[in-house]
């Protein structure tokens, strides 16, 4: 049954892949399959100093992931250098995983830091997470799906977490959930408002300019909110998400809940249904 | 019979009469953009907006006063202009005769109706498939030059054509150099008696840059200045070895002009490689300068070199402005720019003495401007491998959005950035074509590094603030001031402003949809109403005062 699944991703994707070269009709022609300054040196170093400022704010000076994916598993895991070289380019759509167009990023730009990328990917597979995804869901119900969502169920306060397991590295996502990360995602940011009567609305800031803040309460309703109209607008220095600690979450817990966020994968798009 | 006989010969005579005026009034031939026009830069009357800057002293300094402090908050949209291309604004329009002309991006242009915001006319060029085109940091264009009944535009496969104004048709397309080898021009011409002033990018690109002079009825082209000397010439063994050859120092942002001294200033773009300079020791000469050079020869008269040996991007392409100035009791003939290294300078523009030059923002790299006009430079700000922390970031202090000044009350505005980056540097091989940058700077981020902006009103005098206006984070939008103490700008996140130019405080605000990136508005009467045209995003809009009285133009 799961290799029905792959087999219709497959097919969906190249199919897109090809709906996408009839669009844009100016994407050039397929790059070549292996990277051409794989093991050069200078290559290496030019690529070393690109992928440290474009890319490591998000997948770590050691790309082990941050706040993006852990990307040195991508070689072990059966990436080849042409997809590779394809998702820098084109990024991915919906995610934080910007495009790289020419002309301000050319081809051997991103061959360099292919290159560089090789040099610090292990060349065998890391262990796998020793949890329990099915225990981890329980825990997963029991304390998150109040503010994060995933497909149709839980909250909206939080991110979205349906490809959270594409998109953060276990590392990281521990880090966020034993509350040791410090910074914000844009758009979550914790904000509370206080109204002239004096009346409290805490929530998460969704935009902002010199004259309004646009916000989700912690009821979820989103709402824009004249600063003339405010007495306060106080930027929170404490993430909206609770801290969990060993206290409230056992390392096995833990490990568990992250072995289940690591199996969410995305949402597979169903085929249409026949009438 | 008789007496019907000669009241229709008299009928048939009148009416061949009128018709005969009629089609004189339609056949006289529009008024065409003359050499005076120019020189005499904003008229009294508002009915002009000719180039650029506004005039050649690039003051964007209107003498108009229908719209106040007073009565700024009644101003109402008159109409939208919407590209429908791809790509934003960053140009300044031109007016002439109640008709707009605009470049936008991708070498879209229009003639616009200034009354409705409808089309006259569109022109489209055909460019080179995207994907071949080099110009490093967008693919826009900052306004049209006018001599005549043509329009001059650059255009991003580095060639410089003129249209017909009344049907946007190419009169004359002339190529400035190869683009396949890393040139493009996105520069708004200037038009100097009979000659067209332009200059290339592709300072990332290992090019070799230089201003160009074109004969306006010809195109054919006058004479060029490399803004890097050759062998034999003054300021080549500023290079190490060929460097020279690959050295960037581009021009794409409009310069000012003396008619007196007959002297063109432009402000030249960083040396190449950008942050790793070991392939060229040395001063760099004229990276990082602004350049006075003859109007009718392009033979340099004087430099000043604000940043020798740059190794943060920081290129001088900021917009200089002239004025008449009394400093120290004695009247000063000067030009002002706000640097991207963090420095405001004020130039003697007759010698190119430095006056003043103090930081307008948080300045790392240097501890001041010498007397001999070098920065006094710190230790620890060299970009490596590992990455060094330095302020300003690579954009700079500011950068090619138009500042303004007031020459009533001896004030220089500027959007200013307070932004810190770590800067990275490492050997790169020149490949032709290809970014040639060995580096890059990555903005600081942080609770110790929060970028910010704030519009600034700097006594050029001095180099001291009088006043500013904060914004939550940097803005890239240019200044238009007013006459009557109006100073128009923009913040990063979308609004359009309105300030009183003699506080700094916020009157009026629209939220646009798109920041000013790169624009300033332009101000004109038409029809007895003073206009407010504003550039933003994909939209043209048209703003005017919702009481103000039509009063149709005769001529």
């Amino acid at each position: 049954m799961r290799s029905i699944y792959f087999v219709l991703v497959v097919v969906i994707v190249a199919a897109a892949n090809l709906l996408a070269q009839d669009v844009y009709l100016k994407i050039p022609a397929d790059p070549p399959t292996k990277n051409p300054l794989e093991g050069n040196a200078d290559a290496i170093t030019a690529g070393m100093g690109a992928y440290r400022v474009r890319c490591a704010d998000c997948h770590g000076m050691d790309a082990r992931g941050i706040r993006g994916p852990d990307i040195s598993q991508v070689w072990v895991r059966g990436r080849t250098d042409a997809a590779l070289f394809r998702t820098i380019r084109n990024g991915v759509p919906n995610t934080e995983m910007p495009a790289h167009p020419a002309p301000r990023t050319s081809d051997l730009d991103i061959w360099r830091i292919l290159a560089y990328l090789k040099t610090i990917s292990p060349t065998t597979a890391a262990a796998p997470g020793s949890g329990n995804a099915t225990s981890g869901e329980h825990v997963f119900s029991s304390n998150c799906i109040g503010c994060h969502r995933i497909g149709d169920r839980g909250g909206n306060l939080g991110p979205d977490l349906s490809r959270i397991g594409a998109a953060r590295a276990r590392a990281a996502m521990a880090r966020q959930i034993r509350g040791t990360m410090g910074s914000f995602r844009t758009g979550y940011e914790p904000v509370t408002l206080t109204t002239p009567n004096g009346q409290e609305i805490q929530g998460v800031k969704k935009n902002e300019d010199l004259f309004s803040v646009q916000v989700m309460d912690t009821r979820e309703r989103i709402q824009g909110y004249l600063r003339e109209d405010l007495r306060t607008v106080s930027d929170e220095k404490k993430s909206a998400m609770p801290v969990f600690g060993p206290d409230k979450l056992s390392d096995a817990d833990l490990d568990d809940l992250l072995s289940y966020l690591e199996s969410l994968q995305g949402i597979t798009p169903a085929p249409s249904s026949a009438r | 019979m008789k007496g019907r006989t000669s009241v229709r010969i008299v009928v048939a005579i009148i009416a061949a009469l009128a018709c005969l005026a009629t089609l004189a009034a339609q056949s006289a031939p529009p008024p065409q953009v003359t050499a005076q026009e120019l020189l005499n830069g904003l008229p009294a009357d508002g009915s002009r907006w000719l180039m650029f800057g506004g005039s050649y002293a690039n003051q964007r300094h209107s003498p108009l006063t229908q719209i106040t402090p007073e009565n700024v908050n009644r101003l109402a949209p008159q109409w939208v202009f919407q590209t429908d291309t791809a790509g934003r604004f960053e140009t300044t329009p031109l007016l002439r005769d109640n008709v707009l002309y605009v470049t936008g991006p991708l070498n879209v242009a229009w003639a616009v109706d200034a009354r409705t915001g409808r089309e006259i006319w569109r022109y489209k060029r055909e460019l080179p498939p995207t994907g071949n085109l080099t110009a490093c940091c967008g693919l826009v264009n900052r306004g049209f030059g006018v001599l005549g009944d043509r329009l001059f535009m650059t255009t991003l496969d580095a060639h410089l054509v003129a249209l017909n104004m009344k049907t946007g048709g190419v009169v004359w397309d002339t190529a400035l150099e190869d683009f396949s080898k890393g040139y493009a021009s996105t520069i708004a011409p200037l038009v100097v008696k009979d000659k067209v002033i332009v200059g290339v990018a592709g300072g990332e690109y290992g090019i070799r840059g230089f201003i160009d002079a074109y004969d306006a009825k010809t195109g054919a082209r006058a004479w060029r200045f490399y803004t890097i000397p050759g062998p034999g010439e003054p300021g080549n063994d500023t290079w190490a070895g060929d460097s020279w050859q690959r050295g960037g120092a581009s021009v794409w942002v409009t310069g000012a002009y003396d008619p007196e001294l007959n002297l063109l200033y432009y402000g030249i773009g960083n040396p190449g490689p950008d942050y790793h300079s070991e392939s060229r020791k040395g001063d760099n000469l004229y990276s990082d300068s602004l350049v006075a050079l003859d109007a009718d020869t392009g033979k340099l008269r004087w430099h000043y070199q604000f940043t020798p040996h740059d190794l943060h991007d920081w290129d001088a392409t900021e917009v200089p402005i002239l004025a008449d100035l009394t400093i120290a009791g004695q009247p000063r003939k000067v030009v002002m720019f706000a640097n991207r290294n963090g420095f405001f300078y004020t130039l003697d523009r007759t010698t190119g003495k430095l006056i003043v030059g103090k930081p307008y923002v948080v300045t790392t790299w240097a501890k001041e401007i010498g007397a001999d006009g070098r920065p006094v430079i710190l230790a620890g700000y060299v970009p490596d491998e590992k990455g060094s922390l330095t302020c300003p970031d690579a954009t700079g202090a500011t950068n090619f959005w138009p500042g303004s000044y007031d020459p009533a009350q001896h004030l220089f505005f500027v959007n200013a950035r307070e932004v810190c980056a770590t800067f990275y540097a490492w050997k790169q091989e020149y490949v032709p074509g290809e970014r040639y940058t060995g580096g890059a700077g990555q903005r600081a981020t942080g609770p110790d590094n929060r970028a910010w902006g704030a519009l600034r009103a700097i006594d050029p005098t001095t180099g001291e603030r009088k006043w500013e206006f904060p914004y939550i984070s940097p803005s890239t939008a240019g200044v238009l001031t007013t006459a009557s103490g109006l100073a128009f700008s923009g913040d990063a996140e979308g609004n359009f402003l309105a300030l009183d130019s003699r506080t700094g405080k916020l009157l009026w605000h629209f939220q646009m949809g798109s920041a000013l990136h790169g624009t300033s508005p332009i101000t004109y009467m038409l029809d007895g109403r003073q206009h407010v045209l504003v550039p933003a995003g994909t939209t043209l809009t048209a703003w005017a005062l919702s009481d103000s009285p039509r009063v149709p133009a005769t001529r």
